[in-house]
């Protein structure tokens, strides 16, 4: 009853009955769920800029409500407040770096400003900086009686998945504010995470707004950070059946259905919200990015839709189509589950293109992303050579596919990611989790996380470098519980996330272990593993910076003498200037091909992935008449680089053909011509001879009229199609 | 390759084989060891490839400390005094290049050579055909005084003002040791087709290594005017006609009366072919095919009996 009768009073006061309208009794009755309308236009009409400018605020004149701002900021003496608001004001519309030095501006008025650090929080929050947090304590600590300031530390909370805490500054800030929507909203999405009713909630926040719009955007939010995009959905749109203005929510839904691999509706969406003023990035990039879908070819199959650009669908398809039927089958066997509908993959030539379907997402993102059954990449043409696997990523991203359906999208984010990057050392040893110097520092600073904690490790960052510590330790745990309990006992945490058990639930029910002892456990393992290279990094640091000034300066007998100690120190550094290749170069100076070839291969089995080294190593193992050697290893870098190398192809389908292997050379050639070859004529005439070889004569003929097409005098394409026109025909 | 383009290499078939070619090849100076290693290995690599052309060829190559000013005047007044008109003349300068805004210089050990100083040496060069490959830094602002009629100029870089080091020399040289820079599977590696393998290659170096391409290469071969990047309206026909490597053994039938009655039947059928191409967007594509299939069948065998009797 006491909140009627101050929204009443409210109302009063924007018809001019009472005394005049603050902006923040027009704030307050639009929270409320009142019609603000008259109150936010009476502001406008005000003697002060900073009434003004909140007034037009109110009504979505933005540009007037900067200009009235900036008139408000003018005076050196103007109150600090009205440049947080006006930072609040171009964070809203999209503008933060201008609102950061705003807040900042502020801060420097009046160091003890809260509302300045919430503003901070927000956009740090928006950037997964590792920051908003100590800026939301910030402004407790400068306002301990600022229920914003819990909403946002709530928020942040259950962002980094520690429900309990989001849950306690949740209460906190209704205890401080009865009509604490955002802190309700946060009680609604922990009870949906947890698969409970939130019905309660729904009727506290409906009990102060009945159309709480911005409220059902903040759980859609939540949802979908927590995998559950088709649940973010439903909530969107409740967010715009409340408030069918509220573009943000049409943006948000737009974006949802993006991921869940919908067609129409998606620029539907953010188009309407885009025409109505709401521009921000993620908006006007995803309609970018659909518009450029018309430069994409769709490939469909039974289980399969491959998004693949124009520009290399010939080339990749045949690669990527295969390698996600291996997938599909492996994981069905392994998950004992088959997905309920195809499979969408779609495939980035350009990285802007990807880092939009990524964009608001947490984590590394830098390689691929799953939305359900939807996965997005980079395609190998977007990395610089060397810098990125396709297969990897596919088996990676593909175990998320597998996961997230089968725990119903209800999995914490260290088991998924974990058990995706231990799925793709099980395909392939030279793929498996790698110890960078992050991660070596990490162990031997002792900076590695209690699994039940982990997920905070993926989301805002203690340090630098912790999202990539976090995917090593996540993979680590399922390998050590592969190892250790063996691989079955994986798929059993499976279903116990299905059943919404916790970590430390389904760590006691599959282990018989407490959460302790588990990680006291796992530590030990690692520090076997991984100890004496942690603790000899600084050594391995030293020595190494050595060696690579004295490769620098070509003094090889240096390298060759100190490179196998550094090597041994940390063998698993296979990155920028790594001791293999300062080997191999000082072999390769020396003439010794032997030697040369043996690093080279360490430096492949170890997963060296520069396709210049490997192209040389096949090279070696060619010219030693280990043709097969040198097909696996041209192999390995059709799932780094495979475009763009007409060579590679040329060289791999030459050695398949001359080992009878005929598919696959019919493939390589394929993928020569897709390349767009200088030497047209000789790819066809390359191909030719192999679809002859293989039986496949139309095809022969096809591809040899072709060669002769582009050169008519080919001598070696003429003397085949001679013989083609002599052979009789087999059934291909 | 154009049609027009296609008929002018077809006729360079029948031209004598006995003309000489001279190739200078020039080193300049590296300034850094990589560079100096760079440099000298691909004139290395050069003279190798063109030595092995045999007699026909007379090379010279100039690195490290021989690649002065006053030795590659000496150089290229020695192929003065002993080119004839009708023989072939190659000048390839790898290394760094500057432009001032005016001048272009060849950078050499010790004082370098101006674009103007190169154009009059070659100048009294009496080679009719003449091919200047300049890959350095800002060889683009070579080209105005360099070009000339009977002489074409390639450039690694389209203007004075692309400054960075090139990679256009290192896929010159690779142009010359793969085969399959020789698309129209003649046996003979032409300027053009280096010169479209050089550019191709080297636009896949910057692509692929995401970086923006700071090199543009570019040719004249009409002597005047701008230089382009693509053959047509007149440019890339001596390009196209300027052999620069013989793969293989090129055909001698042409002069042996007793094939003539071939040669006119293959002469007729490449005609048809190359009519056929030119009408293909306007044909039935099974109509084309078939007519294709028989044109090509046809000229296999006229091309069997041709080396058939060679082989006697």
């Amino acid at each position: 009853m006491r909140r009627l009768i101050r929204i009443f009073a409210l109302v009063l006061a924007s018809a001019g009955l009472a005394r005049a309208a603050t902006p923040a009794d027009c704030w307050q009755l639009r929270k409320h769920g009142a019609d603000a309308h008259a109150c936010f236009d009476a502001l406008t009409r005000s003697a002060s800029a900073y009434d003004r400018a909140e007034g037009f605020w109110g009504l979505a004149d933005w540009e007037q409500a900067n200009a009235q701002f900036r008139l408000a900021t003018q005076s050196a003496n103007s109150n600090a407040l009205y440049k947080v608001r006006w930072g609040m004001l171009l964070h809203e519309r999209f503008n933060d770096k201008d609102a950061s030095d705003l807040f900042r501006e502020a801060l420097a008025k009046d160091p003890q400003n809260a509302q300045a650090y919430i503003g901070l929080a927000l956009i740090s929050a928006e950037n997964f900086d590792g920051q908003a947090a100590d800026y939301a304590a910030k402004a407790i600590s400068l306002d301990p009686k600022s229920a914003e300031a819990h909403e946002v530390m709530a928020d942040l909370a259950l962002t980094n998945d520690d429900r309990d805490a989001a849950l306690a500054e949740a209460d906190k800030a209704i205890a401080l504010s009865s009509d604490a929507l955002d802190a309700m909203a946060i009680h609604v999405a922990v009870d949906l995470l947890a698969d409970r009713a939130p019905d309660a909630w729904l009727a506290k926040i409906a009990a102060v707004n009945p159309k709480y719009g911005e409220g059902d955007g903040r759980i859609g939010h939540q949802l979908e950070l927590h995998y559950r995009y088709e649940d973010a959905v439903a909530w969107y749109r409740k967010a715009i059946d409340a408030e069918p203005e509220r573009w943000s929510a049409h943006s948000a839904l737009g974006i949802d259905l993006m991921r869940l691999g919908k067609d129409d509706e998606p620029y539907k969406e953010l188009e309407l919200a885009y025409n109505n003023g709401y521009r921000d990035a993620a908006t006007v990039n995803s309609l970018r990015l659909i518009d450029s879908y018309k430069n994409f070819d769709t490939i469909r199959d039974e289980t399969t839709i491959l998004k693949l650009n124009k520009s290399e669908v010939t080339l990749l398809q045949p690669y990527i189509q295969a390698e996600l039927h291996t997938i599909l089958a492996t994981y069905e066997k392994k998950y004992r589950m088959t997905l309920p509908g195809p499979v969408q993959v779609e495939v980035y030539p350009n990285h802007e293109d990807f880092a939009v379907r990524t964009t608001g997402m947490p984590g590394l993102g830098a390689l691929g992303v799953t939305f359900g059954r939807v996965v997005a990449m980079d395609s190998p043409s977007a990395r610089k050579p060397g810098d990125f696997n396709w297969g990897s990523t596919l088996w990676h991203e593909m175990s998320h596919v597998f996961i997230l359906t089968a725990t119903n999208y209800r999995v914490p984010r260290w088991f998924t990611e974990g058990l995706a990057v231990h799925e793709e050392g099980m395909h392939s040893a030279e793929w498996r989790n790698r110890v960078t110097p992050d991660v070596l520092i990490a162990i031997r600073d002792k900076k590695l996380l209690p699994v039940e904690k982990l997920d905070r490790g993926f989301v805002f960052q203690d340090y630098p470098g912790q999202v990539e510590v976090s995917y090593f330790q996540a993979g680590t745990i399922c390998d050590y519980i592969g190892e250790k309990w063996g691989e079955d006992k994986l798929l059993d945490m499976v279903h116990s996330y299905a059943k919404l058990e916790t970590t430390p639930q389904a760590i006691q029910q599959n282990l018989a272990l407490s959460n302790a002892d588990f990680d006291k456990q796992y530590l030990a393992w690692i520090d076997r593993k991984y100890g004496a290279e942690a603790s000899h990094f600084d050594e391995w640091r030293k020595t190494f910076m050595a060696l690579v000034a004295a490769a620098e300066q070509k003094q090889f007998d240096i390298v060759l003498q100190q490179g196998p100690a550094v090597l041994a120190l940390y063998p698993e550094y296979v990155d920028d200037a790594n001791v293999y290749e300062l080997l191999a170069d000082a072999y390769q100076d020396r003439n010794d091909a032997e030697a040369e070839t043996t690093i080279l291969i360490a430096y492949e089995h170890h997963g060296g992935q520069s396709p210049d080294r490997l192209k040389r190593l096949a090279q070696l193992e060619a010219d030693a008449g280990h043709a097969d050697e040198a097909i696996a290893t041209l192999e390995r870098i059709n799932y780094i680089y495979p475009v763009k190398d007409e060579d590679l192809h040329r060289r791999l389908g030459g050695l398949l053909y001359a080992q009878k292997q005929y598919d696959g050379a019919i493939r390589e050639y394929n993928a020569v011509l897709a390349s767009a070859p200088a030497d047209k004529a000789g790819a066809e005439f390359n191909l030719a001879q192999a679809y002859f070889a293989a039986g496949q004569k139309d095809k022969a003929q096809d591809s040899v009229l072709a060669a002769l097409e582009a050169a008519p005098g080919y001598r070696p394409a003429q003397k085949l199609l001679l013989e083609l026109q002599q052979t009789p025909a087999k059934s291909n | 390759m154009s049609r027009a383009l296609l008929w002018l290499t077809l006729g360079a078939c029948a031209l004598p084989l006995h003309a000489a070619t001279y190739y200078v090849i020039v080193a300049g100076l590296g300034g850094e060891p990589d560079y100096e290693q760079r440099f000298t290995s691909a004139a290395r690599d050069l003279d190798r490839v063109f030595q092995s052309e045999g007699p026909v060829a007379h090379v010279v190559a100039l690195t490290g400390a021989q690649s002065t000013a006053a030795q590659l005047r000496s150089a290229l007044a020695t192929v003065a005094h002993a080119a004839r008109a009708d023989d072939d003349f190659v000048l390839i300068l790898i290394g760094h290049g500057s432009y001032d805004g005016v001048e272009y210089k060849f950078n050499l050990v010790g004082p370098d050579l101006t674009a103007a100083e190169l154009a009059t040496l070659c100048d009294r060069i009496p080679a009719r055909r003449q091919l200047i490959v300049d890959t350095t830094s800002s060889s683009g602002g070579a080209i105005a005084a360099l070009e000339r009629p009977g002489r074409a100029v390639i450039t690694a870089t389209k203007s004075g003002t692309e400054k960075n080091a090139t990679v256009f020399a290192r896929y010159w040289v690779e142009a010359l040791q793969d085969p399959a820079a020789d698309t129209d599977k003649s046996d003979s590696v032409s300027a053009m087709e280096a010169f479209a393998y050089a550019t191709k290659k080297t636009a896949a170096f910057y692509d692929s290594q995401k970086r923006l391409a700071t090199e543009h290469a570019v040719f004249n071969d009409t002597g005047s005017g701008e230089p382009v990047r693509d053959a047509g309206n007149g440019q890339g026909q001596l390009l196209s006609t300027f052999t620069l490597l013989r793969l293989g053994t090129s055909e001698q039938a042409a002069n042996d009366p007793a094939k003539r009655a071939l040669l006119e039947q293959k002469d007729s059928l490449e005609q048809k072919i190359d009519t056929l191409k030119y009408q293909k967007a306007a044909m039935d594509p099974a109509d084309y095919k078939k007519q294709l299939t028989e044109a090509l069948v046809d000229l296999a065998k006229v091309q069997e009996q041709l080396d058939a009797g060679a082989a006697k």
